[in-house]
């Protein structure tokens, strides 16, 4: 269909809208459109297929390893599929059914992460030269051992495990939180309860990681403390350690 | 390069549909299979890895919220997918960037192939827009490119090429009327 010359600066502004030059207001009036108003939408789906093309010419890169984690964590979706969905290139760090191999069952200090490493094939352990990792074994109040951290440094991430699978009521989740010395909780993210979980971590978080600083757990509602705060119970806790990798270069 | 057509639109939606459906292992494939085109889209758009990953993980938590709402009769799915990695990037450009884009620093255009055409691999629909591009004025193609690739505003726009807000505007409506005219030319009434 052709479009008339009569609508043609409603069609126009749909052009604009997909090209990408509209500011934020003229383009949310064109989103408020696009729901309400069916032609609208045909209108702007039209000039997509017209200019997506264009999006061909920029080259695919491929996003870092924790990106998946950091998605299925903020949908809430359970971590073990990750043992399904990890593919090779995402590299030994990031292979989350690998790590909760090493911590289930174990319930060894989570240095002994960082030392399993080192046992296994060359090509898997190929942390960059004088690589820094800290470790912290989180302890629960019953004097188990309840999650292992380890942290790299480098790369700014960091893997939280179990030790065996956690049972909190239905409702709620574990938040894990970093408490340098004398200063309030920040919140690291939210961990899975049965399961590994990687964490990208923030540059300014990494900067507070040391062995005056320590790691605690938190039972809170779906989607994280609410108010930036623990708000639930303490169930663990534990000291930072270094761990660093020595000869697995 | 990537064209779109290596993505296989029916598997896409398929995947689509079954995530819509509550398919958390479907949405695993669908990650695998287009993360590296829209994170490259994230990347090139906002110039900045930490904030391209941010981008991306709104991209896919929205695609996962909002995959019921994708209907294939309508749009195809890759289309679907890269629409809302560009709102998503376009949205962030407008929160956060506004003042640094006008930046000198910033003016230089980015266009990350400025000669598509020399590669084999593109799709036809790429074809066929690469040759109505190619009847605009050198200025106004330049303009609809960096437009595109950018996100940026007339304004921006104006201010990188160097020419008046009015000329701007005035190249990048002429050219998407006559990029209309080219691409839609034979639908004309009876």
């Amino acid at each position: 269909m052709n479009t008339p010359l009569d609508d043609e600066p409603e069609d126009l502004r749909y052009a604009e809208y997909v090209l990408g030059v509209l500011d934020a207001d003229a383009r949310a009036a064109v989103e408020r459109e696009i729901a309400s108003d069916p032609l609208a939408a045909a209108k702007v789906a039209r000039w997509q297929q017209h200019l997506l093309p264009l999006a061909e010419d920029i080259p695919a890169t491929a996003p870092p390893a924790h990106a998946w984690a950091r998605i299925e964590s903020a949908l809430g979706m359970q971590t073990a599929r990750h043992e399904s969905t990890q593919s090779a290139r995402t590299g030994w760090w990031s292979n989350l059914a690998l790590w909760r191999g090493f911590a289930f069952g174990a319930v060894a200090v989570a240095a002994a992460c960082i030392i399993a490493l080192l046992v296994l094939p060359r090509a898997m352990v190929t942390p960059a030269p004088g690589a820094a990792y800290m470790a912290s074994t989180i302890t629960q109040t019953d004097g188990q051992v309840g999650w292992t951290a380890t942290m790299d440094l480098q790369h700014a991430r960091m893997v939280v495990v179990p030790a065996k699978p956690q049972t909190l009521p239905a409702d709620r989740v574990p938040e894990l939180w970093l408490i340098p010395a004398g200063k309030k909780p920040i919140a690291v993210g939210m961990i899975a309860a049965n399961g590994a979980t990687a964490i990208a971590l923030d540059k300014a978080l990494v900067a507070q990681l040391g062995p005056t600083a320590a790691l605690a757990v938190s039972v809170e509602p779906p989607g994280g403390s609410p108010t930036g705060q623990p708000t639930g119970p303490v169930i663990a806790k534990g000291a930072i350690g270094a761990a660093a990798v020595h000869g697995a270069g | 390069m990537t064209a779109l057509a290596q993505f296989d639109p029916d598997a896409l939606v398929e995947l689509m549909r079954a995530c819509a459906g509550g398919d958390q292992a479907a949405f695993a494939t669908l990650y695998r299979r287009t993360s590296d085109k829209l994170f490259g889209i994230c990347v090139h758009m906002l110039r900045e890895r930490g904030e391209a990953e941010d981008a991306l993980q709104d991209v896919y938590t929205n695609v996962w919220r909002r995959a019921g709402s994708f209907d294939p009769a309508r749009a195809n799915a890759m289309t679907w997918l890269i629409t809302l990695a560009r709102n998503q990037c376009i949205d962030r450009l407008r929160r956060h960037h506004e003042e640094q884009l006008d930046d000198s620093a910033a003016q230089r255009i980015i266009d990350p192939d400025p000669d598509p055409a020399a590669h084999s691999e593109i799709s036809e629909q790429r074809q066929r827009l690469e040759r109505c591009l190619a009847t605009l004025a050198g200025q106004q193609r330049e303009a609809v490119r960096a437009a595109f690739f950018t996100g940026a505003t007339y304004n921006q726009l104006a201010n990188r090429l160097d020419v008046p807000l009015a000329t701007m505007k005035s190249w990048i409506r002429r050219s998407l009327i006559r990029l209309r005219e080219c691409l839609e030319p034979t639908e004309t009434q009876p």
